[in-house]
């Protein structure tokens, strides 16, 4: 089996694992007890919330544990305490994950927000620009008093694009409004330091990084509303018995991933380079999406092809790749971010995602690309 | 429609037929059966019965 599909999940790292095992079986204690059987859980949690904003140029008291990358979203963007009046706008963009998507959408339909697109180029990238002028604009109008949360993601899922997230921060918090990043695929992939980009929020997610699923967190300097009522963990705003295993997990992973992160990138930019090589070598014709790439993140556009198709054909040669389009048996659905960059639909219908991640290998690499000349020239011929 | 398999002569279900469409391609005219089909793919016949249910389960309109 080839896994080619990081981007939706990565493996759990073996050492990470180790770490977790001692607080599955001899080290239950619940963290919020105060006798001695808890001191120890009590202890790896404060240690991995130390780790875990060490890793990202935090402080500890800044991260927040949560379920993964959609509940930190959504968590950012409806519980924020600064913005939650109804009377506030969201700028976001029309690239971004469904967790952010949906949670501004609900925003829009039960608390009166007004919600701003950012528009990508044909390359995925939001022009910071654009943020600015439409900032400049809501000073200018009526909404001047509106508190604004601006949402943009740091590396698009689908096509591996890496926004220029330094400079849409400054330029929001040049207008006193909050920026909150989608960072689930950078985190651990791409060196991340939240003062040198200057976000007040940033959401990640364990399992994307070779941590165990179910495990993420929320970055804020800014005031949260409580997510989950009840006990005093997380600050009181998200209550609920530590998952100690998981939290340990995550933090191990990140750390690992962090300490060896040019290492990886190194590899993973090779084995990608290897991979397209070989199909560029090829009489395909293609379109590889987006630009400032994340090392290992490929969306490829086949012209006439069928993306579907070609997942379902890799899968039967047990190579796991997603798809960027998907067919109803009438139409194809084409996803909203190879709709948003404008890409003809002859190429938009045959778009898949291959993401390569630090375990796999050039002869992996090989073989993907080899499977996919061998399908699509033999179903171009029939 | 073609309602034999194109390599061995063995009646299509429609089953068959929706996955030689979703396989290869909505526009083909002359289908294989299953064992042709996992033959032609170098997988096997329980692989793609595997994929027949997923596209069921998924509302795939092909396979009503």
């Amino acid at each position: 089996m080839i896994y080619a599909d990081n981007a939706a999940t990565t493996k759990l790292d073996i050492d990470a694992f180790e770490e977790m095992k001692p607080y599955m079986i001899e080290e239950y204690g619940n963290a919020s007890q105060p006798y001695f059987f808890s001191k120890t859980p009590k202890t790896a949690l404060r240690q991995a919330r130390k780790d875990i904003a060490d890793c990202i140029g935090a402080d500890p008291d800044e991260i927040y544990f949560t379920s993964g990358g959609s509940e930190s979203d959504n968590w950012a963007i409806k519980r924020q305490t600064t913005i939650s009046s109804d009377i506030r706008c969201i700028i976001t963009s029309n690239i971004e994950h469904h967790a952010v998507l949906r949670s501004v959408e609900s925003e829009k339909k039960y608390n009166h927000a007004r919600v701003f697109y950012l528009s990508s180029n044909e390359n995925g990238l939001i022009n910071p620009e654009d943020l600015r002028n439409l900032l400049e604009h809501l000073r200018e109008g009526v909404s001047f008093r509106e508190p604004v949360l601006v949402s943009v993601m740091m590396v698009n899922n689908e096509i591996g694009t890496i926004q220029p997230i330094a400079e849409l921060a400054e330029i929001t918090k040049k207008y006193g409004a909050i920026f909150h990043t989608d960072a689930v695929q950078a985190v651990g992939h791409i060196p991340t330091d939240v003062k040198r980009l200057g976000v007040s929020m940033l959401s990640a997610s364990a399992h994307k990084f070779n941590g165990p699923k179910g495990i993420g967190f929320l970055y804020s300097v800014e005031g949260l509303d409580n997510l989950i009522d009840g006990g005093k963990q997380e600050k009181g705003h998200r209550a609920g018995t530590e998952n100690i295993a998981a939290i340990v997990g995550m933090a191990a992973a990140l750390k690992k991933n962090c300490i060896q992160i040019e290492k990886n990138m190194r590899h993973i930019k090779n084995i990608e380079n290897v991979l397209l090589d070989r199909l560029y070598r090829s009489s395909l014709d293609f379109k590889r999406n987006g630009t400032n790439h994340l090392p290992g993140n490929i969306s490829l556009s086949f012209l006439d092809a069928d993306g579907e198709m070609l997942m379902h054909r890799l899968d039967l040669k047990r190579i796991c790749v997603s798809t960027g389009a998907a067919c109803d048996s009438v139409n194809t659905q084409v996803s909203h971010v190879i709709k948003a960059i404008g890409l003809p639909d002859r190429y938009a219908k045959g778009t898949i995602r291959i993401s390569l991640g630090k375990n796999n290998t050039e002869e992996e690499a090989l073989m993907i690309a080899d499977a996919i000349i061998d399908i699509l020239k033999e179903v171009g011929s029939l | 429609m073609e309602t034999l398999c194109k390599y061995c002569g063995k009646t299509l279900s429609k089953d068959w037929i929706g996955l030689n469409k979703k396989l290869i391609s909505k526009d083909i005219k002359k289908f294989a059966c299953i064992d042709c089909l996992a033959d032609d793919f170098d997988c096997t016949v329980d692989d793609l019965e595997i994929k027949i249910e997923e596209f069921k389960e998924e509302g795939c309109t092909l396979f009503l």
